[in-house]
């Protein structure tokens, strides 16, 4: 029954820092590394980010959201992505209170300049949440 | 300040059963300092409400504000009327908001956020201890500053229970013994003498234990 109902191409949103994604989200597309239903969203610093962002992505279309900020310890800002961590975390908390997988949300780290990471952290995503009922159907 | 934090989503949501529009309300007082009912939390809430109907399949249109205060009535004037326009309005202040809005604001049905917790400081970003209970008879002249009434589980007033051990209370060995933290202080201040004194038996009544509390100043009233 849950399979009926997955999507095959769901739409994924990443917030990623300045430092850890070099390459917009049309260059990633264009080279195929990437699904038509993939967002990314640039900040200065992931520390920036804010709950609220996160949940907004998931009711506003989004299947599965994920954050890439520098590695722990080499974070451009210092705690930057430790931060964005924690609020990564929250809304997990805020997901398993709602029923929904927090699987949906994940808190990737990557060194600077790398694409890599993000194209696998993409792919990680897409994989968990196909199969899974669809937020929105 | 007062404290408080978000009630479980599963009661809220539980509560909010079959409504089409709600009102999300928070407020700029302690409940904003404390991070459970400011505008970030309001968003927050707001956004989870929306979703977790969402996932059962059913709308709800969830409306954002927040009052610089909701325990004064000319904040809340403004929703006398409009709160009619909603199922509920959901209010993330304390539960004194939650009480004034019911009292002030005829046919606007009100639901709690939040669950009001205690009378905290702030330890350290993201971090509240419980320091004052709100008695009516404070004691802390006595006490060098560190209240047994808050801060001792059984809010013993003559010293520490044999519960005491090493510094720590029985209830839990990271909750330290107020009394034994009242005798550091006072013999540091060379108050030991305060020690000898026998407090009576608390008078409860200035604690509400004489039913709702009632402040009046004349010189104040209108």
């Amino acid at each position: 029954m849950v399979a009926e109902m997955s999507i095959s191409d769901p739409k994924i949103i990443a917030f990623c820092c300045n430092y850890t994604a070099s390459v917009d989200a049309d260059a990633l597309k264009a080279a195929g590394l990437v699904s038509e239903n993939f967002e990314l969203v640039r900040l200065p610093c992931t520390g920036r980010l804010e709950v609220v962002q996160i949940l907004d992505a998931l009711d506003n279309g989004a299947e599965a959201v994920f954050v890439t900020g520098c590695l722990v310890d080499e974070c451009h800002n210092l705690t930057g992505s430790r931060r964005a961590s924690k609020r990564v975390q929250y809304v997990k908390g805020i997901l398993e209170e709602l029923d929904i997988d927090p699987g949906r949300v994940e808190m990737f780290f990557a060194g600077r300049g790398e694409t890599e990471p993000v194209v696998e952290a993409a792919r990680e995503m897409k994989g968990r949440v196909t199969g899974m009922e669809p937020i929105h159907k | 300040m007062i404290i408080a934090e978000r009630k479980p989503m599963q009661e809220i949501l539980g509560m909010t059963a079959g409504m089409k529009k709600v009102l999300v309300l928070g407020c700029r007082g302690c409940v904003a300092v404390c991070s459970a009912g400011g505008d970030k939390e309001v968003s927050i809430l707001s956004s989870a409400l929306r979703l977790g109907r969402k996932m059962s399949g059913e709308k709800i249109e969830v409306l954002e504000e927040t009052y610089v205060r909701q325990c004064d009535p000319e904040y809340l004037e403004p929703l006398r009327e409009s709160g009619k326009d909603y199922d509920a309005v959901i209010s993330m202040a304390c539960g004194v908001g939650v009480n004034f809005i019911a009292d002030c604001c005829r046919g606007v049905r009100v639901l709690p956020g939040v669950n009001t917790t205690f009378y905290g400081a702030n330890l350290s970003s993201g971090e509240w201890k419980e320091m004052c209970a709100g008695c009516g008879s404070c004691v802390l002249h006595l006490t060098g500053g560190l209240c047994p009434v808050a801060r001792c589980a059984k809010s013993l007033s003559n010293g520490p229970c044999g519960g005491s051990v090493g510094g720590k209370c029985e209830i839990n060995p990271d909750v330290p013994c107020v009394w034994q933290g009242i005798y550091d202080k006072l013999t540091y201040l060379r108050q030991e003498q305060n020690l000898r004194e026998i407090t009576p038996i608390r008078d409860w009544r200035p604690a509400g234990h004489g039913g709702p509390r009632r402040r009046i100043r004349e010189d104040l009233l209108s």
